[in-house]
């Protein structure tokens, strides 16, 4: 957070240098960084150069009148939210004042300037451009603390995997050999040590599925060595299996290896649409679909034919499903690799489209 | 029969395991042993094994990679590979890098009969 008030920027425009000098006197007390512009086209430079928050301009002066700056001015997309406040001695009409709110400007002040107004008009707008700039900042914080969020998570859950496999899952393989080998002379044990061997197999392959479901589902072991497609295809075998929900899935031929962060943005988008899909759709199927497109565009579509998706959900930003991240993690994830995530949903079903940009996408060297 | 293992395996517990369970059958010899794909790629050369069990996922090149160079260096060595994460599309492209056969570590003694069956088709020389 900015404790500290930073300065804005005014740009006070007039061909007299009189005026300026008592603008410059009437907002010498707000504690703004004050700028001075003898012509449009000098202010015009200015602005070029410099973040302003607020200008203030006289609106006639030669060459290039208040107007025809102000024209100027919001044709530049940076000027936008540029505040543009008129002061004018003539063209005090309501058409002149109407054509000065055409032009953008957020207000029109007449001479004789009463100081404290012009003071106060010209602080609320500087203030305005402080906040909007501090909310910016914080913004895109945010979005770096959840992108950094989301990679945090991708790394823990494969290293909890990885940890699983190397440590609960060799000592269930180092069972299921001494298994083995008790097997092997099973003719010389008694009936009921012969049960219990056999209950012992059972109950060390129950173990190890229970064991491979959870770390598939925190990393998919196939994802790093084989790629996304045979990591999918297996993900929604087990999906199937273990929902009942019968998964089809469909990829284009031409899909090599992609980026590693693609690659588990991917996966775990369709991961989190299935969970969805059996949590809360209450539909008996699901369709996954990769492809590439003329435009250089993956797409990535899991759609099913539940009862489809509240309104307030497809647009917010912030919801999410329990221990996933729902859809505002899917969108940030498809905003970092430059996407476009859409959702459409009704009464017949849902589809949650994903579409990648493949400049970037594909995998160097694979 | 007699045969001739080299065994791939990160594990220590695994590769203890697996010479128990090997060499309780006569005749049976676990005649190297390494911890990642390229230390068993160049035992496989020096040690001249009559077949190879080997892990998936392992530190350095994976299961696969390993697979691929020993096919490379003796197509004629059976690699039996001994995984977690047996799956369908697992054992696809265990066979396309010249896996003969996936076998479940939980499931070891199937292993067993695996390699009987080599052994009885003279696959094994």
């Amino acid at each position: 957070m900015v404790n500290e008030r930073e300065n804005v920027n005014i740009l006070m425009v007039d061909d007299q240098p009189g005026k300026l000098l008592s603008y410059e006197a009437i907002l010498g007390e707000l504690g703004e960084n004050l700028i001075k512009a003898h012509s449009a086209r000098e202010a015009l430079d200015l602005l070029l150069k410099n973040e302003i928050a607020v200008v203030l301009m006289d609106v006639s002066m030669p060459e290039l009148d208040g107007f025809e700056l102000a024209d100027m001015i919001r044709q530049h997309p940076r000027f936008q939210e540029t505040a543009i406040i008129f002061i004018s001695a003539v063209h005090l009409s309501d058409l002149d004042r109407l054509k000065a709110y055409q032009r953008g400007a957020v207000d029109y002040i007449s001479v004789p300037v009463v100081p404290e107004l012009l003071r106060a008009k010209v602080s609320v707008f500087a203030d305005l451009h402080r906040k909007t700039r501090q909310m910016e900042m914080l913004n895109r914080e945010l979005r770096t603390l959840s992108t950094r969020l989301i990679a945090t998570q991708d790394e823990e859950r494969r290293r909890i995997a990885r940890d699983l496999h190397d440590s609960v899952g060799q000592l269930v393989a180092a069972l299921s050999m001494n298994n083995g080998l008790i097997q092997t002379d099973a003719q010389n044990l008694k009936p009921a040590a012969s049960a219990a061997l056999r209950h012992n197999v059972q109950l060390v392959d129950q173990l190890s599925r229970e064991i491979r479901t959870i770390s598939h589902l925190l990393h998919p072991p196939l994802l790093d060595e084989v790629g996304l497609l045979p990591a999918i295809r297996t993900f929604a075998e087990g999906f199937a299996e273990r929902s009942k929900v019968q998964v089809a899935v469909e990829f284009a031929p031409d899909i090599g290896r992609l980026a590693p962060n693609v690659e588990i943005s991917i996966f775990r988008i369709i991961q989190e649409c299935l969970t969805n899909i059996y949590r809360h759709s209450e539909s008996k199927t699901a369709g996954i679909k990769i492809w590439t497109s003329q435009d250089s565009l993956l797409t990535v579509e899991v759609r099913d034919e539940g009862k489809g998706m509240p309104v307030e959900n497809q647009h917010s930003k912030f919801s999410t499903s329990g221990h996933g991240m729902g859809l505002s993690g899917m969108r940030e994830r498809v905003r970092e690799l430059g996407g476009k995530l859409e959702v459409h949903s009704n009464g017949k079903g849902t589809s949650v489209i994903a579409a990648l940009p493949l400049v970037g996408a594909v995998s160097v060297g694979a | 029969m007699s045969a001739r293992f080299l065994i791939v395996d990160d594990s220590e517990l695994v590769r203890q395991g697996l010479r128990a369970l090997l060499q309780h059958n006569p005749g049976w010899e676990v005649c190297g042993e390494a911890a990642d794909g390229l230390a068993g790629v160049e035992m496989l050369k020096s040690v001249q094994p009559n077949i190879v069990i080997l892990d998936f996922q392992m530190p350095g090149i994976s299961g696969l990679e390993t697979a691929r160079r020993m096919t490379a260096i003796a197509p004629a060595v059976p690699i039996v590979m001994f995984t977690q994460h047996a799956s369908a599309e697992l054992e696809q492209h265990a066979r396309e890098a010249g896996v003969r056969s996936v076998v479940s570590k939980t499931d070891a003694f199937a292993m067993i009969g695996i390699i009987e069956t080599l052994l009885d088709k003279h696959e094994v020389r």
